[in-house]
């Protein structure tokens, strides 16, 4: 299991260099053809306008950083835990006098139930277990099968493995002790040892929420932060493009809506493709190192978040577009951010609550179905095997429907605002009817 | 040769500000037209009316005829007073990719893209980020992200600011060349004295109004006659300021520029000189574009 670290870094290393050696062994006419051959348009002028969005944002920094930043975290969310579930503790165990077979037998039951080996080592006599506790050579002492002895005493809340397992075994051996002064008989211990509780039944089937719970935060996090990230990048984008007055050079061969719509489908296929990529690094690596972080996480959950991350974005993108055309300025932009960002933010606490307590108010599901929150509220209770597929594609299509609306009106806001350089464009300005 | 960017009527206001009033004029094919007027008479509305970059109250922009669409702006080059490229692109880039804007197939964007470069000499610089450039070549990029599509009529708001003589010259051949195969090219500046050598037609507007629209040579040869007169110890032409008739136009390095009323004989003004002095030059000019201008908006 371990073993197949290495083997991911090694081929995500060579895929890397490889990647790069390719690149600078290629001629630099080649290349200018293929990355004009990117600019082809299936999809028109709008196609062509997404592909020279698509190709600028690959060649930034910025998305190449963040996709390996959040790869890389990705990488450490899987791989720590299993690494440090990996490091298998053997306790040396002095043990001074007889230790009958069942209490031997039941002292290795209680280490394997901490996730621990327990090595015995028989002393003489409890000074040369003492002498081996100070010297650190045994972890503790099990004297005459009545008494544990350990070298410092052990804080209530310390949760070390040898804590657990002296935990474990005093509450073994003193059981035994107990069942021998009833006068109990090795079959009746035996019997109460091996006593099974009383099956529970229930009228309803229960759900997996608890197994499920944290993949549905880890979920809800990567889609607030793409969300962030790419609705960001929109309201940008469209400012520089204003800023930079190049708007104004494509819109004499453009119209308005089709350099819109190329710039928020060029992100949005951006949007696509990393989560996709994200998505499929996780499970890939998990299943390489046999990580138990999405067991049990069934892939409607994991399609389920894809879907409403591209409607997420779908909606909130036309919406800082239009906010982006309404600013000159970085700091126009950043008074704008706050308002725009506070749905979303709102939509990712409520979830994240949610997911973390396992029970869904009837605000929430009444959040799953608006537009604004669906992105972070339906993936949750999905999660929790709590939406029929009606309820989910009915959610889908509001947002849909809504999306369509949005879009009509930040497409005109758009054409009436991204040539008016300056002071930041009003709202109130734009509705009365102001033209361009 | 025929009109083939007409525009008939344009009205546009913002608030209280009347910036173009029914205004019309119309520019022939084949002919480089300066575009001239002072700061915020409405030269550029105008430019952005002919892209549809501005809400018209009334007019129409016509051409060859026909109303202004999408599919004919396309056929269009602009280069706006406000320079506009993608600052992280490459230079052969971004010409392709406005070229491709522009309905070209990838090979010709390619091929034009390399060609525009080479002419107005920053073909070394295709592989540069535009932000890379100084100045002058982001100018000259720009004019050619305006060429790159071989537009029927090109629309260049001030596109000899901040240019040295040589990418002057570089791009006053190039906009002739292009007027020679049949482009209509419109140009606003404010350096007349470079419209006055690169156009054959001139339109002045101001508060958004037609004053002057004409031929260069026939501007130039009409109005009243102008004197070029330096006399020796005379700085300001202090002497021909008491000259009735006369009217000192400007004064440069001690050449005074007259012009005279029609009444005034230049004999007459020949001996008010030689009264002040020794006279070092005395000739007959042409009117500038200049007084031309000033000539218009008094």
């Amino acid at each position: 299991m371990s073993g197949a670290v290495p083997i991911v870094i090694l081929v995500a290393v060579t895929l890397f260099v490889g990647v790069r050696l390719r690149r600078r062994s290629r001629p630099m006419q080649t290349l200018r053809r293929t990355r004009s051959a990117m600019f082809a348009p299936r999809l028109g002028v709008i196609g062509l306008i997404a592909g020279r969005e698509v190709h600028a944002r690959i060649r930034g920094r910025i998305f190449r950083v963040g996709t390996v930043l959040i790869l890389a975290g990705v990488a450490a969310g899987i791989i720590i835990p299993t690494l440090s579930r990996s490091k298998h503790t053997t306790e040396q165990v002095a043990v001074v006098g007889a230790l009958s077979a069942p209490l031997k037998a039941a002292t290795l039951a209680s280490a394997i139930s901490v996730g621990a080996t327990v090595q015995l080592v028989s002393e003489a006599n409890a000074a040369a277990a003492d002498a081996d506790l100070r010297s650190g050579r045994v972890d503790f002492a099990i004297l005459d099968a009545r008494k544990l002895e350990v070298n410092k005493a052990i804080d209530q809340n310390d949760s070390s493995t040898t804590a657990r397992l002296v935990q474990a075994i005093s509450t073994t051996l003193g059981t035994a002790e107990a069942f021998e002064s009833a006068g109990l008989t090795a079959a009746q211990a035996s019997k109460i040892e091996h006593a099974r509780p009383l099956p529970v039944t229930s009228l309803q089937p229960g759900s997996a929420t608890a197994v499920k719970r944290p993949t549905s935060v880890v979920g809800v996090v990567l889609l607030f932060l793409m969300l962030t990230q790419y609705t960001t990048w929109t309201l940008i984008g469209v400012m520089e493009e204003k800023s930079s007055r190049v708007a104004e050079v494509l819109l004499a061969a453009v119209r308005p809506v089709q350099l819109l719509t190329g710039k928020v489908l060029g992100i949005g296929v951006m949007v696509f493709a990393q989560a996709t990529l994200i998505v499929a690094f996780t499970l890939g690596l998990s299943k390489a190192v046999g990580s138990n972080l999405l067991r049990g996480t069934a892939t409607p959950q994991i399609i389920s978040t894809l879907v409403w991350l591209v409607l997420g974005y779908a909606f909130y993108c036309w919406v800082y577009a239009a906010a982006g055309s309404m600013t000159s300025r970085q700091d126009q932009v950043q008074s704008l951010a706050l308002p725009l960002s506070l749905p979303i933010i709102f939509g990712y606490i409520m979830a994240l609550t949610t997911a973390s307590s396992g029970t869904p108010s009837t605000l929430f599901d009444v959040l799953a179905y608006l537009p604004p929150t669906a992105p972070f509220a339906m993936p949750v209770l999905v999660g929790f095997g709590q939406v029929t597929w009606w309820e989910f594609t009915g959610s889908a299509a509001i947002s849909v429907l809504c999306t369509i609306g949005v879009a009509m009106l930040a497409a005109s806001i758009y054409g009436r605002a991204i040539l008016r350089i300056g002071r930041r464009v009003r709202l109130r300005e734009l509705m009365s009817g102001a033209a361009r | 040769m025929g009109s083939a960017l007409e525009l008939d009527g344009l009205t546009r206001r913002y608030g209280e500000i009347v910036a173009l009033d029914q205004l019309s004029f119309s520019v022939p094919a084949g002919q480089v037209v300066g575009f001239l007027g002072p700061n915020g008479a409405g030269k550029t509305t105008t430019m952005r009316a002919v892209f549809g970059l501005t809400d018209l109250e009334s007019g129409t922009v016509r051409w060859r005829g026909a109303a202004v669409d999408q599919p004919v702006r396309r056929r269009f080059g602009y280069m706006p007073e406000e320079r506009g490229l993608y600052p992280n692109m490459l230079v052969g880039e971004h010409l392709e990719y406005l070229g491709r804007l522009h309905g070209m197939s990838v090979t010709d964007a390619a091929a034009a893209t390399s060609e525009w470069l080479e002419r107005l000499g920053v073909g070394d610089r295709a592989g540069s980020k535009v932000e890379s450039l100084s100045h002058g070549n982001q100018q000259r990029v720009q004019l050619a992200a305006a060429l790159v599509h071989s537009p029927e009529l090109l629309v260049l708001d001030e596109p000899l600011a901040g240019l040295d003589p040589t990418g002057i010259d570089a791009i006053g051949e190039v906009l002739r060349d292009l007027a020679r195969s049949g482009c209509c090219v419109l140009f606003s500046s404010h350096q007349l004295d470079l419209v006055e050598d690169i156009c054959e037609s001139v339109t002045i507007i101001d508060h958004g109004r037609l004053v002057v629209n004409g031929n260069v040579d026939d501007l130039l040869t009409s109005g009243p006659r102008r004197l070029v007169v330096r006399v020796e110890g005379d700085r300001d032409g202090a002497w021909a300021r008491r000259l009735p008739g006369v009217t000192v136009s400007e004064v440069d390095r001690g050449a005074v520029r007259l012009v005279l009323d029609e009444s005034v004989d230049s004999d007459y003004v020949l001996t008010s000189a030689m009264a002040a002095g020794r006279i070092t030059e005395f000739l007959f000019a042409r009117r500038r574009l200049s007084e031309v201008f000033r000539e218009a908006l008094a």
